[in-house]
């Protein structure tokens, strides 16, 4: 009898918990920012995504958004930063979104803007095919003058040719925008990089970049080295810049930005935190004694540069397998200690095998992505680890679409030093920070994003060539031959899901 | 004095028999904690290090190049089934080589050594005029992660002293095998490994530096060659 009420209580307990933190979360949505919107986003909120629910914290309280620079249109295309770093997917934007966007607004939304929101801005503009890297893989063109330049506009010197081998979006060999046009340029096709948490992407900059012993970019203003971890190739010293160079790039303005507007948008991007609240099965994670790295409350309060690459400050905190009892809890648990310490053959990858640390090295996923509360490298984190570069490890079987991409061969000349594991002729979707240093070493590197938000925001890598995070998971063990189980990715992507 | 010179060449044939100058493909042994690397030498196994973290003091070879080893026989028992060497200077060779891919599996009794971390940058007092060295792999411009603390060192003393000059001056030289092939650095490298090194001092805020170079490089003598692949940082009060 007795036992029998407490089952009974047991059962009402059950249902009782997610009841009521279900209840924490209530009134989720699901926004599409249009810019010029006049809001109030709320200082907290909470979106849906297929893993769980994703934070955004905003820690300067509630933002009204009419005619914030933010989220108000300061070019001649329509664009605001709003339309590709909307909260909802982790102030980056989904490819799955943006199929949305097509739909609802037969392609007029202007994030689809022919400049960069299409394949190649020559093509007929009213053709879904026109936007297929947008709408399949998220991937906003990113022109860049070649050869590379210094601040003041002179040519920098390079170490390699490159030639176009294979151009399925015209865009770079047509005689307009292309290598061999008026202004020379290499057209490649990025992820746009979560526009929050970014005290820890700017944090720890060093006079000497420890991975390839020269110095370090400045901060113009204050000549101050910074983080070089901004954008995929480090080209944006700071923030500043990096929002000049969106507005006169992705807004297409004619004018430069006023001081106050660069100031405002600065502020905002400060004091935005985001990252995953709760898990779809296992419900929230962000709780009491749990990890401390967990949900954008953290984010806020904790310090950037500091080292999660071991077992006692660990990324993200611990979470303990043997405290859990739920199923989906065990598993992301289990995930982190994947993460953490699971060792494999980290192997012929440029500045992480290339730096004196000895080839192959037997190492973690921490190894690289070692920063505490956003698993980006500590230190100017650009890596070839084998998205961008053929033999490119990106592509499943199943992937039928790698001829979107275009692909450039690069010739190192004689007098330079070859790319450490690729030789002297590489080919390759995404030279990466090569296309800013002109070096054969880098190319190919792309600088390690942040891991929060991760649910909010697919797909992954530079490229988008993990469509999900079980194709994140699989590229790395077809990579360094982890030998995963089953069980063993799943554990990886439960985790990867609430960070 | 004739005796005195006798000795002097006994000691420095025994030296020389001592020294292992060769290039070979590296091998890792893998042991139950991290790698050990090692290379072949006229049927001998010689030890190179282990991996550890970024402060190592020599950096370490890498699988798909060949390396430059440049040691002495060191006493003491093998490390890794491998012979130690001290002082030990490696080159990693800069062509890639995808011969060089062997990785033996781990074995028992063959353990790694635990790591011994880099020296810190030390924090004597320097006063006066004062010399630093900066030392280079074979043929090779980039200035190693363990060369980085000179530099900065270099730079906060001058800075300190508000020196009225620091003169740059860049090397090349020549690596005596043990074959008796002799390598020469390529040209132009000694400018390089000045300007690499007077544009670090300037970026880290060291006002007149000059920088000047060697052209022709240093003899090789099979004993102290790695010391002459080098650039001299003079800090003048
Ligand atoms: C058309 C889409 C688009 C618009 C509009 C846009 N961005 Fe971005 N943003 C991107 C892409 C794509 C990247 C990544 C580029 C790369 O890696 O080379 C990026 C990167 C960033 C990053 C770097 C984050 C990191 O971790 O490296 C920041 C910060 C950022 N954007 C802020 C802004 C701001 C501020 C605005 C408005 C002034 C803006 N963006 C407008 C697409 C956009
Ligand atoms: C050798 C260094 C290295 C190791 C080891 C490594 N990564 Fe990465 N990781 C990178 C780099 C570099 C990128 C950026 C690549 C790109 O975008 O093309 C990246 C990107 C990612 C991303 C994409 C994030 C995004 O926003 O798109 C995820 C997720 C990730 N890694 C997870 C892992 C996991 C899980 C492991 C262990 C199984 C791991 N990484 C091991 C270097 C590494």
């Amino acid at each position: 009898m007795i036992t029998r009420a407490l089952q009974m209580l047991k059962v009402l307990f059950l249902f009782a918990i997610p009841i009521t933190l279900a209840a924490q979360y209530q009134g989720t949505r699901n926004t599409w920012i249009e810019p010029g919107s006049q809001e109030t986003l709320p200082g907290f909120d909470v979106f849906d995504n297929y893993l769980g629910k994703l934070g955004v914290l905003y820690a300067s309280g509630p933002v009204d958004t009419t005619g914030h620079p933010f989220f108000t249109p300061l070019g001649s295309n329509g664009r605001a930063c709003v339309n590709c770093h909307q909260p909802t997917y982790g102030m980056s934007v989904s490819a799955e979104a943006l199929q949305e966007r097509w739909h609802a607004t037969g392609g007029k939304d202007p994030v689809f803007a022919a400049f960069d929101g299409s394949n190649c801005p020559g093509l007929p503009q009213d053709q879904e095919k026109s936007h297929s890297l947008l709408l399949h893989r998220g991937l906003f063109r990113i022109p860049l003058p070649w050869p590379p330049q210094n601040a003041d506009g002179s040519p920098k010197p390079v170490e390699f040719s490159i030639e176009v081998v294979r151009d399925p979006t015209g865009c770079n060999l047509s005689p307009k925008y292309g290598l061999k046009s008026a202004h020379p340029t290499i057209s490649v096709y990025r992820r746009p990089r979560p526009a929050a948490n970014l005290k820890y992407v700017i944090s720890g900059g060093q006079p000497i970049v420890l991975t390839t012993g020269l110095l370090a970019d400045h901060d113009p203003d204050t000549g101050r080295p910074v983080s070089m971890n901004l954008m995929s190739d480090a080209r944006e010293p700071t923030l500043k810049t990096q929002a000049v160079d969106a507005i006169m790039g992705h807004e297409e303005a004619h004018e430069s930005p006023s001081r106050k507007q660069l100031d405002e948008i600065m502020e905002f991007e400060s004091q935005v935190y985001m990252a995953q609240v709760e898990h779809v099965y296992a419900g929230p994670l962000v709780e009491r004694g749990g990890p401390f790295g967990l949900g954008p409350a953290a984010l806020r309060d904790r310090q950037p540069g500091v080292s999660g690459d071991n077992g006692f400050d660990r990324i993200f905190g611990i979470f303990d397998p043997s405290k859990e009892t739920d199923y989906y809890r065990k598993s992301i648990a289990r995930g982190a200690d994947i993460f953490m310490f699971r060792q494999f053959w980290l192997r012929d990858t440029a500045h992480i095998n290339s730096i004196g640390l000895g080839n192959p090295l037997k190492g973690t996923c921490s190894t690289c992505h070692n920063a505490q509360m956003t698993g980006q490298g500590l230190s100017a984190g650009w890596v070839d680890v084998g998205t961008t570069n053929y033999p490119t490890w990106t592509e499943p079987d199943t992937w039928t679409e790698t001829a979107d991409l275009p692909v450039f061969k690069i010739t190192c000349r004689p007098d330079a030093d070859p790319h450490p594991f690729l030789g002297r002729v590489i080919y390759s979707t995404d030279p990466g920070r090569a296309l800013i240093s002109g070096r054969c070493a880098d190319v190919g590197s792309i600088v390690m994003q942040q891991m929060r938000g991760l649910a909010a925001r697919p797909p992954y890598f530079s490229n988008g060539s993990a469509k999900n995070l079980r194709e994140v998971v699989d590229f790395y063990d077809r990579r360094f031959d982890m030998k995963l189980t089953d069980t063993e990715k799943d554990d990886l992507v439960n985790f990867l899901g609430v960070l | 004095m004739r005796v005195a010179c006798a000795l002097c060449l006994l000691v420095s044939a025994i030296a020389a028999a001592q020294q292992r100058n060769f290039i070979a493909c590296p091998i890792v042994r893998d042991t139950k904690t991290v790698p050990c690397f090692l290379a072949e030498y006229q049927g001998e196994l010689y030890y190179l290090g282990i991996q550890q973290d970024i402060t190592a003091e020599v950096p370490l070879p890498q699988l798909k190049h060949e390396v430059l080893v440049e040691g002495r026989v060191s006493e003491g028992p093998r490390v890794c089934g491998g012979i130690p060497l001290k002082p030990l200077s490696i080159s990693v060779i800069k062509e890639i080589n995808p011969a060089c891919n062997t990785i033996l599996p781990a074995e028992p009794g063959i353990d790694a050594p635990s790591g011994t971390r880099g020296e810190s940058p030390d924090t004597e007092s320097l006063s006066g005029r004062q010399e630093f060295t900066v030392l280079f792999a074979f043929n090779d411009d980039d200035v190693e992660f363990g060369s980085i603390a000179t530099v900065r060192k270099a730079a906060g003393y001058a800075t300190k002293i508000k020196a009225s000059a620091v003169k740059v001056s860049g090397y090349r030289a020549t690596t005596l095998l043990s074959n008796g092939q002799r390598m020469v650095e390529k040209p132009g490298l000694a400018e390089k490994r000045a300007q690499a090194i007077a544009t670090l001092l300037q970026g880290l805020g060291v006002a007149s530096v000059s920088a000047d170079w060697t052209a022709d490089p240093d003899p090789g003598d099979g004993k102290n060659d790695p010391s002459r692949r080098r650039v001299t940082i003079t800090v003048v009060p």
